[in-house]
């Protein structure tokens, strides 16, 4: 792989990653080392109610737990991101720490900005706009797939204007993610197919996309093989800590990757068929990945190649490679448990301009191989997954 | 003669170069989320001394109105400002830089729903073609 002369990019990720299993018994510790006193804990209802992850947080913090904000909901909601900085304000904390997936950490991410910046959390939507850090927040997610721990935006629902909105920056990586695989060995089998696919797609697209560099592909090129040898693994035995450390440490760098490289069509297609039919994000990902990789396949097979390598296919011609790869994808998601088209959705032909014309409008498309800019050729490819 | 950027001239000319854009009008044409800012960070060594905005009211596929402020509040007022040094700007005019991917990469700042600019990205192209065609001074080159 030889990159362009003109080659030019900025790589962020999060500057602290501890890994283990029983990381988060450390938490206590890492927060004293980072010169903390007061740590408030942003997570779900379910993980409060139905695990003891932050009770395990709450112990190793002692005194360095201010408080818990149980009020993170799928989706963050803008109002539901303000409630938790007001609860941060109430309770005084130095420190936020975000235990869940991604809806938690996004949630941290928001409140984070807020409670530097004030004023409410879609007054300071933007990219790149933020100048200094935020609250300092620490990551632990409890999923495998979202990446969000290192990624550098938080995504907001702003239920007023009926839209999704982001904060990106820089300054908005967690200061530190921790990495227990203990978190996710209760992870019910087909969450943990459709988030590990998901942390799939992330590495896929980013080595498709056109603002990929030697970086963000070395990332996921490392998150390919990881997925590959580890996700079966965990479904086989779910209790296997080796195979579900790897599969977090893959989410990782695949959310690496991505933070810095984007995603291209096949989330524009996934975030479409979510909104319209409620597909689980990972899910839906499954769904069109082996279609969006051959429908690049004529303009990207070398980095098709490179995914083709990172699955364990040998094979010189990089065509060869690139369609051997989608068809090994396919095989791979269905092995899974995942190997569900459209139709299993409810989804009808009748459907499918409308599904094309909302992935055309998302903002994922930007960045794919080649310009898609026509909405038969987006109905052809749906066609496949029908 | 070529305009000096930024300035109003410069501002005035390339609104008439954006509503005599055909391709803007068409990729423009469902943009109603309402005026963008550009703000020039200053750059007192080459003679520009406090933050400067153009200020474009962009509304399906016409800008009706474009002007010139130093008031940094009117410009962070609007639904979208984007902000990028002097040198990045002349890169963008000169189409060395894809304002989209300059966001993405921080070299450019936007304040405002990212999400609704990427839908415009094929209108945000034909904005930078429409800076080619006004002819352009800058403040670094005699």
């Amino acid at each position: 792989m030889t990159y362009s002369a003109d080659l030019n990019f900025s790589f962020a990720h999060t500057r602290r990653v501890n890994f283990g299993a029983g990381a988060l018994n450390e938490i206590g510790s890492l927060v004293g080392d980072l010169g903390f006193e007061r740590a408030l804990i942003v997570t779900d209802a379910f993980l409060l109610e139905k695990t003891d992850f932050v009770e395990r947080a709450r112990k190793s913090l002692g005194p360095r737990c201010a408080g818990v904000y149980g009020g993170v909901v799928p989706d963050p909601t803008a109002e539901s991101i303000d409630r938790g900085a007001d609860e941060a304000r109430r309770i005084g904390c130095d420190v936020l720490i975000s235990i869940g997936g991604g809806s938690a950490i996004d949630t941290a991410k928001g409140m984070a900005v807020v409670l530097r910046e004030g004023g409410r959390v879609l007054d300071h939507e933007g990219y790149h706009a933020l100048t200094r850090e935020p609250w300092p927040h620490i990551a632990v997610p409890t999923t495998a797939g979202t990446g969000s721990e290192m990624t550098m935006v938080t995504v907001i629902k702003d239920t007023a204007r009926g839209q999704k909105t982001f904060i990106g920056s820089y300054y908005l990586h967690p200061l530190a993610a921790v990495l227990d695989p203990e978190l996710t060995v209760k992870m019910p089998a087909k969450l943990t197919a459709a988030t590990g696919l998901d942390a799939m797609s992330h590495a896929v697209e980013s080595l498709l996309s056109n603002l990929r560099n030697p970086i963000s592909d070395a990332c996921a090129i490392q998150a390919i093989e990881l997925i590959v040898n580890n996700l079966p693994r965990c479904l086989r035995q779910p209790d296997d800590l080796a195979a579900r450390g790897q599969m977090l440490i893959a989410a990782a760098l695949a959310g690496s990757a991505f933070s810095n490289a984007m995603v291209v069509l096949n989330h524009a297609l996934a975030h479409a068929l979510g909104a319209r039919f409620g597909v689980h994000h990972g899910t839906a990902n499954a769904i069109f990945l082996p279609h969006t990789m051959r429908y690049f396949s004529d303009v990207a097979a070398d980095r098709l190649a490179l995914v083709a390598r990172a699955l364990g296919i040998s094979e010189a011609d990089q065509q060869r490679a690139a369609h051997q790869a989608a068809d090994f994808m396919e095989s791979f998601i269905r092995g899974a448990g995942l190997g569900e088209r459209l139709s299993d959705y409810g989804v009808k032909e009748a459907d499918l301009p409308g599904l094309a014309e909302l992935a055309l409008g998302d903002g994922s498309i930007i960045y794919s191989p080649k310009t898609i800019s026509e909405i038969e050729e987006v109905v052809g490819l749906l066609k496949q997954a029908l | 003669m070529p305009l000096l950027f930024p300035s109003n001239e410069w501002t005035q000319a390339y609104m008439q170069a954006v509503n005599s854009s055909d391709a803007y009008r068409q990729a423009g044409k469902d943009w109603t989320h309402g005026p963008l800012a550009l703000v020039v960070k200053a750059e007192p060594a080459l003679g520009l001394a406090k933050d400067t905005a153009l200020i474009l009211d962009l509304h399906q596929g016409v800008c009706r109105k474009a002007w010139v402020t130093e008031d940094m509040d009117e410009a962070n007022r609007q639904p979208f400002c984007i902000t990028g040094s002097y040198a990045q700007w002349k890169q963008v005019i000169r189409k060395q830089l894809d304002p989209i991917k300059g966001m993405m990469q921080g070299k450019l700042k936007l304040k405002g729903n990212l999400t609704v600019i990427v839908k415009f990205v094929k209108a945000a192209q034909e904005l930078v073609n429409a800076t080619t065609t006004v002819e352009t001074k800058f403040l670094d080159e005699k």
